[in-house]
């Protein structure tokens, strides 16, 4: 075939040409380029298959505690390790991987212990697969866009409050028997903590307009800090619990004439992925179901939260090793400041 | 019970004789060497510990980040500890007397060395601020100093106690016996040693006891959690601990 043959099929291809060019350039303002491509061949793939692929799966932990759900990072008979509610669930997540992925080794989790603010920023990042840290599911907030939160692995969470003195909780005790439901007016001219980045600011930010908040890089940071003196501080009630039953008993749970705790808000902990790992949140919310079908849950809820433990000997046993160079250097839990009030 | 007790007994005084009857015999040379060495290595970890324990409140200060406790810094305290305890100096090692046998001059740094590998691993934890309790206490640092010294050489090192919390420190049946004998007798430097594998490995068995700082955690009153949670013992100073085990091949290991 000549050229001149050639040329009403080279004109057809170049008309061709143009039209997917023209309708390419009228879908780039709306990304539908990038979807168009996606749907013919996918850019991404599935991430339960690149997990499988590299046999570990990147789990991001919390290196401020929240005990019981994470405990302190500590030295064991072997070797470094971090235990809690939280890393069972994690072994229970990688189990079921090694089983999905049906290799002969199975999936390694590989923990990073960070900051509880970088944990968002490294998911987005895509250095993590998923985190858990007792993070409260559908909290909104900025900087929590673009998650994905799996079904609840625990129901009960909420944010609560524990006061420095028995005469902060009494006055609390006292305000909530004459207005019932007005907590937040409760702790007026309190100065508060709260862990920065937590619920319990969002919250407080929300709603404590006449106490003076401080914001705390972590609880135990709330509890040294002296300058200012704290009178409250909130925060995830199932830890703040734990933590005055069992390592500070001189402070004081808020409790209501009841007995309950007194709860500010109810919230539910959740795994979180990035928004777009739809095969790996639909994988750990059918794991979640089985584990909770099958009492499984429950069971951890009750050996975490109501039974009498050593946690180091846990930690020995059960804990998982973490990426020491990872966790930042000669780690502290922070400071404390007094914060603008801004809500977020 | 009272047949362990016996053959502890009988083992301790066959040991004696042998030493006093044939003190230089090729064997018993090869022995005497591997005997001193293992002594001396389960006192090098035994001021290790204490080293660990004379520091725990540094370690456990909430309120301090970086402590300063080096694997260099514990190396120093060692030496200076063991020294104290032995008249060895670790420092001048090869220019020691000859009490100390070569074998022990080849085994006591690489214990330093394993050691200072722990101290380094654990900087992470040690060097955390607003965390009081963080489980490196003389048993933990014990476990993982023996458990690499153990990996590197080929003599084997263990702690060991009736009870242990830790349930990878149960005794063998030997260690029970020694274990039994030792705590019904006054606190006392000796040892224990015999030859096990056709006299083909030596096992030397020390004991350790506890002082005042370890009693916040195994002292009284009895059955109160600890720090970390354990219910304590109800021991008191003085009171037998456990023992530290180092097996040794008696070919030059």
């Amino acid at each position: 075939m000549g050229l001149p043959d050639r040329l009403p099929v080279l004109a057809t291809l170049s008309r061709r040409l143009m039209t997917a060019v023209l309708l390419l350039a009228s879908l780039a303002g709306c990304g539908l380029v990038v979807d168009a491509i996606d749907l013919v061949h996918p850019l991404v793939r599935n991430e339960l298959d690149a997990i499988c692929a590299r046999h570990t799966i990147r789990v991001g932990l919390s290196v401020e505690p929240f005990q019981p759900f994470v405990f302190p990072a500590i030295y064991t008979d072997e070797g470094l390790r971090v235990t809690g509610l939280d890393v069972e669930l994690i072994r229970e997540i990688s189990a079921a991987l090694s089983q999905r992925c049906g290799r002969k080794e199975p999936i390694v989790p590989t923990l990073r212990l960070i900051r509880f603010r970088s944990l968002f920023v490294e998911l987005s990042e895509g250095k993590l697969d998923l985190f858990v840290s007792s993070i409260s599911a559908n909290a909104p907030a900025p900087g929590r866009i673009g998650l994905m939160y799996s079904t609840p692995y625990f129901e009960a969470g909420g944010i609560g409050g524990i006061a420095a003195r028995p005469e902060v909780a009494e006055r609390i005790g006292a305000h909530l028997r004459r207005h019932p439901g007005q907590a937040a007016e409760a702790f007026s001219g309190l100065t508060v903590a709260v862990q920065e980045g937590t619920t319990a600011q969002l919250y407080a930010e929300s709603n404590l307009t006449k106490s003076r908040l401080v914001l705390c890089d972590s609880l135990p940071a709330a509890f040294e800090s002296k300058s200012p003196p704290i009178d409250l501080i909130l925060g995830k009630e199932p830890v703040l619990e734990y933590t005055v039953r069992r390592s500070r008993k001189d402070w004081q749970l808020l409790r209501l004439d009841s007995g309950k705790p007194l709860l500010l808000t109810r919230e539910q902990f959740a795994v979180v992925t990035e928004e777009e790992s739809y095969q790996l949140q639909r994988f750990l919310n059918e794991l979640l179901f089985r584990l909770n079908e099958s009492g499984r849950l429950t069971e951890m809820r009750r050996r975490w939260l109501e039974e009498d433990y050593a946690y180091p000997r846990r930690a020995a046993t059960e804990g998982l090793p973490f990426d020491a160079d990872k966790m930042p250097q000669h780690y502290d839990q922070g400071q404390c400041r007094l914060s603008d009030h801004r809500p977020r | 019970m009272k047949r362990i007790w016996l053959s502890a007994m009988v083992g301790l005084l066959a040991i004696l004789a042998i030493e006093t009857v044939v003190p230089r015999a090729g064997w018993a040379a090869n022995r005497a060497e591997t005997e001193e060495t293992a002594r001396l290595l389960a006192k090098l970890l035994r001021a290790g510990r204490l080293v660990i324990e004379e520091n725990q409140p540094l370690i456990d200060d909430p309120h301090k980040g970086d402590k300063g406790f080096t694997p260099e810094a514990f190396e120093q305290q060692l030496i200076l500890r063991f020294r104290q305890e032995t008249g060895i100096d670790l420092s001048k090692l090869q220019s020691a007397p000859i009490t100390v046998p070569p074998l022990a001059k080849e085994l006591l740094p690489a214990f330093v060395t394993a050691s200072k590998e722990v101290l380094h691993d654990a900087q992470i934890v040690i060097n955390q601020r607003g965390v009081g309790y963080k489980n490196f206490i003389p048993a933990t640092y014990g476990s993982q100093a023996a458990a690499r010294f153990s990996k590197q050489t080929r003599v084997r090192m263990k702690q060991t106690t009736i009870q242990p919390r830790n349930p990878k420190n149960e005794p063998d049946e030997y260690e029970t016996s020694v274990l039994k004998w030792l705590s019904g007798r006054p606190r006392a430097e000796a040892y224990v040693s015999e030859l096990t594998d056709q006299g083909q490995t030596l096992r030397v068995v020390m004991p350790i006891y506890y002082v005042t700082a370890c009693l916040s955690c195994h002292g009284e009153p009895k059955g109160d959690l600890d720090i970390s949670g354990y219910p304590k013992e109800g021991h008191r100073e003085g009171d037998l601990a456990g023992a530290i085990t180092v097996t040794a091949p008696l070919n030059r290991p």
